[in-house]
């Protein structure tokens, strides 16, 4: 029987290299392959009509588009309006890798830290330059706020250093831990399943439960992932 | 655990970099405004019903005000009629009573003088035919003739107490 990590195993399955770097198609590049597809014929097929009374998948497609719209209006305002296909694309692609991740057999993208990291640290540079290009030296004013005395500069500012450079970590192990411990989970508790007969049915039953929160757990840690991104969004947009 | 095999990573990062790139081409340039443009064109759709449901209900209530308004005048010109015609014929009514009244006052009128002539008739009959029978009665009593002037005077002195 395959032990509770075998599912993360990424498996090439076309090897590439370019200049001596493994770019390897793998496993995992075919699971964002189907979730981008997917969120393409979503968005795009139930559009196709563009109905005024729209039908059932119109319905959802203009559900999502409409949720990350408001989410980030309330959290960044109208100046983040020009940023809202690339929280949607996240968002979408971030919560799409949690959910194909449930099929059984399939593979997780958004369990691995290269994936996470790399995408948190992408939004934490653009948010970096975006606060920069907007408020130029003074967004080092991000490290100390206003009004508070001057001698307490010297514990608040490494604080506040830390806290914001910390963001990254945070955004990505987040999501890494969560993806990665509700699989593992998964796993285990299934594995007693056949494990001890007829009493099988207890660990089943838990296993259920798991599973439902699994998928709440999918769509709430993107939904998690995109609205951090909206505040640090907004704290480059409007400082603090 | 794999997930901190960093000799996978290069190949993660770049298809996570690839991938998105797409799907982040393909969002804003063709599903999204294709969305955006679905929901404007609904909400202007619903602003237009609006302001041409506000528009004629504009025209409804003027069109209730005229005729709330033709409907008042055409109670007063028909209140207006009643009260002429009921006038008239509150006149005609009067007129015509008044003659009754004239007619029934010269009736009573006539009829009372026609009383009063019977009566003085029938009075002036009583006094002469008293007259008689107290002459009558005068001689058969006593055997002496009374003057009939003097048998007047006697009688029209009784009555005319």
């Amino acid at each position: 029987m395959a032990g509770p990590l075998e599912q993360f195993e990424i498996k090439p399955l076309a090897e590439l290299s370019l200049g001596g770097i493994d770019i390897s198609f793998t496993n995992s590049a075919l699971w964002m392959v189907i979730a981008a597809v997917l969120v393409t014929c979503f968005m795009t097929l139930s559009m196709r009509r563009g109905a005024l009374v729209p039908g059932r998948w119109q319905g959802a497609a203009e559900v999502m588009y409409e949720f990350v719209a408001n989410m980030l209006k309330d959290n960044v305002g109208s100046a983040g309006r020009k940023y809202f296909p690339f929280i949607f694309t996240l968002f979408m692609f971030v919560m799409f890798g949690n959910l194909l991740g449930m099929i059984p057999h399939s593979f997780t993208f958004t369990s691995h830290i290269a994936v996470n990291f790399a995408l948190a640290l992408v939004i934490f540079i653009g948010v970096t330059v975006i606060g920069f290009m907007r408020h130029g030296t003074h967004y080092l004013r991000m490290f100390f706020p206003e009004g508070a005395p001057i001698a307490t500069a010297i514990i608040l500012v490494p604080i506040e250093i830390i806290s914001y450079f910390s963001r990254p970590f945070s955004l990505a192990i987040r999501l890494f831990a969560n993806m990665t411990v509700g699989h593992i989970m998964l796993k285990v508790i299934g594995g007693f399943v056949g494990l001890i007969g007829i009493l099988g049915v207890l660990p089943f039953a838990l296993l259920t439960g798991i599973t439902v929160l699994e998928f709440g757990i999918a769509a709430l840690q993107a939904y998690v992932f995109t609205i951090l991104t909206c505040i640090y969004l907004h704290d480059a947009i409007h400082m603090h | 655990m794999p997930q901190f095999d960093i000799a996978t990573f290069s190949a993660q990062i770049f298809w996570l970099f690839v991938i998105f790139a797409v799907l982040y081409f393909l969002m804003s340039k063709i599903a999204l405004p294709k969305v955006g443009e679905v929901l404007e064109r609904r909400q202007k759709t619903i602003e237009d019903n609006l302001g041409k449901a506000r528009a004629l209900k504009d025209e409804t209530d003027a069109a209730i005000a005229k005729y709330e308004a033709a409907l008042a005048e055409a109670r007063d010109a028909a209140q207006a009629d009643i009260r002429e015609a009921s006038e008239k014929a509150a006149a005609e009514q009067a007129k015509k009573t008044e003659a009754l009244v004239k007619k029934l006052s010269k009736k009573t009128s006539d009829a009372e003088k026609a009383i009063a002539d019977a009566k003085t008739d029938a009075l002036s009959g009583v006094a002469e035919a008293a007259s008689e029978i107290a002459r009558e009665a005068t001689e058969k009593l006593i055997g002496v003739k009374v003057q009939a002037k003097t048998a007047d005077k006697a009688v029209s002195a009784i009555v005319g107490e």
